[in-house]
């Protein structure tokens, strides 16, 4: 098991958290870019490379538009450029400040969503004393997603043996959309109740202190970690606003 | 539809709520804050709280759901529209706007899981579109195609206008997927970027909405009475 899985799920959000305020907050594009290049290299070394690349995926569309739109098509005045013709000086300032900050936020974000486990993190948020409503609220939404997707393939295959087409023309594609959806939102609505039932039976919404079964351990290195990135950010907000 | 039902404090004791069927209520210091903006004093001091019924915690996780693999469905039928806020509009119109806005911030906090927090900051379209529905849905906005229709241009608009400054003033107009290419096409024409950047969005958000709204009206319109009965926003949205 990876570092970062290992990890106490509050200690890997917060080292995610700390990037993603850190490239709000910090002004230079060069200190943004060296940021970046951190993150990457947490990611990496703690085992979490798989965030790195699907952060990629991401942002690589996002960086040929600011290069199209900022770099090429961008305003006055402008300069030479290495390929040949003539380059935006501000909006290649805006490409490189805005690329590097949404680069370190979709790969710190997706860095942590590959080491994401929901019942961990329900379990430590229960540990913790935390709301359970709203740790829950992820847990099942994350397992009705499972579901429905599973649900909605099923339906796709049923509606394809009635005679629904779900290829062709805009207008027969757009035509099954009502019978690929329909019964999903009917579904939602009508189980609603049953599932109210069941979550108010199994006391599910009963106030007071819960146990956690089995808790993810917490070490005092993790949390050393999570209080320096929490003074890291008080740090770089206090930087920011006395400059 | 209101009563009034003793619940539990999360503290001891006890405190009188009006309860309504959006299912939400809000503790905060000495008072309680019903979702229908009633400011009652409670005999018990408790900490911030946020209570949330049942069938909202059940029908919360289903939308958030449907927003998340509807969309999913309208890629795959490679259909020019996202419609991945039908989820957020069912609730809005059956629960209210508090629902609405939880559905909307719990699907853009999922979604962030899924391709990264930069569009975090497209919540606050979540929240307008579930202010209008809820909107819509209390001056019957889906008694007919003609209403849904009128209602799915207004909240595309709207959405279109929001969505199309944060898209300019974070973004410079690169939010990849179709919606950046046709800005970058536009603005390759000779448009200056702003238009470019309102014309890409609005135009893809007027259509969506639209739909999304035209969608949920018919779902609506086709719920037996038994189910109606359940959802009383959802018969006044419908007009009954």
């Amino acid at each position: 098991m990876t570092l970062a899985r290992r990890a106490h799920p509050f200690t890997t959000g917060a080292v995610a958290l700390t990037a993603v305020t850190l490239a709000l907050l910090l002004a230079d594009t060069q200190d943004v870019i060296v940021l970046y290049l951190v993150t990457v290299l947490v990611a990496v070394a703690t085992g979490a490379g798989a965030g790195v690349r699907r952060g990629l995926y991401v942002v690589v569309p996002i960086w040929a538009l600011l290069f199209i739109l900022q770099v090429l098509l961008g305003l006055d005045p402008r300069t030479a450029a290495p390929w040949g013709g003539t380059m935006s000086v501000p909006g290649v300032q805006f490409a490189l400040s805005q690329g590097s900050r949404l680069a370190v936020i979709a790969t710190a974000s997706l860095a942590f969503a590959t080491t994401f486990d929901p019942q961990r993190f329900l379990q430590a948020s229960i540990a913790r004393g935390w709301p359970f409503g709203a740790a829950f609220l992820l847990v099942a939404t994350l397992d009705a997603a499972d579901r429905l997707a599973s649900q909605a393939r099923q339906l796709r295959e049923a509606q394809r043996t009635r005679g629904v087409m779900v290829s062709g023309s805009l207008a027969t594609r757009a035509r099954a959309l009502p019978a690929l959806i329909f019964p999903l939102l009917l579904t939602s609505l009508t189980e609603a109740d049953d599932r109210a039932l069941a979550l108010d039976t199994r006391g599910l919404l009963l106030t007071g202190r819960r146990t956690a079964i089995d808790p993810p351990a917490d070490s005092p290195t993790g949390r050393a970690l999570r209080w320096l990135m929490l003074v890291l950010v008080i740090a770089a907000a206090v930087w920011r606003v006395r400059r | 539809m209101k009563e009034r039902r003793s619940i539990a404090a999360p503290a001891s004791g006890s405190v009188k709520a009006l309860s309504d069927d959006s299912g939400i209520e809000y503790w905060h210091g000495r008072i309680l804050v019903t979702s229908q903006g009633y400011i009652l004093p409670t005999s018990t001091p408790v900490n911030h709280y946020l209570r949330i019924s049942p069938r909202l915690l059940a029908l919360v996780p289903a939308a958030v759901a449907i927003n998340l693999v509807v969309g999913t469905i309208t890629r795959e039928l490679s259909l020019p529209v996202y419609l991945d806020t039908i989820g957020t509009v069912l609730v809005a119109a059956v629960s209210g706007f508090g629902p609405g806005v939880l559905v909307g911030a719990v699907s853009q906090l999922l979604l962030g899981l899924l391709t990264g927090y930069q569009y975090l900051p497209f919540v606050v379209i979540q929240w307008l579109l579930a202010l209008l529905v809820a909107l819509a849905a209390s001056y019957h906005g889906f008694r007919s195609v003609f209403r849904t229709v009128l209602w799915g241009l207004a909240c595309g608009a709207c959405c279109g206008a929001l969505s199309a400054v944060i898209s300019y003033t974070l973004f410079g107009g690169s939010t990849g997927g179709g919606v950046g290419w046709l800005t970058a096409a536009l603005r390759s024409a000779g448009l200056p970027l702003g238009v470019a950047v309102a014309i890409g969005s609005s135009s893809t958000d007027l259509l969506d909405k639209t739909i999304v709204i035209v969608v949920t009206g018919m779902l609506l319109r086709t719920l037996p009475r038994r189910i109606l009965g359940r959802f009383p926003r959802a018969a006044r949205a419908v007009g009954q």
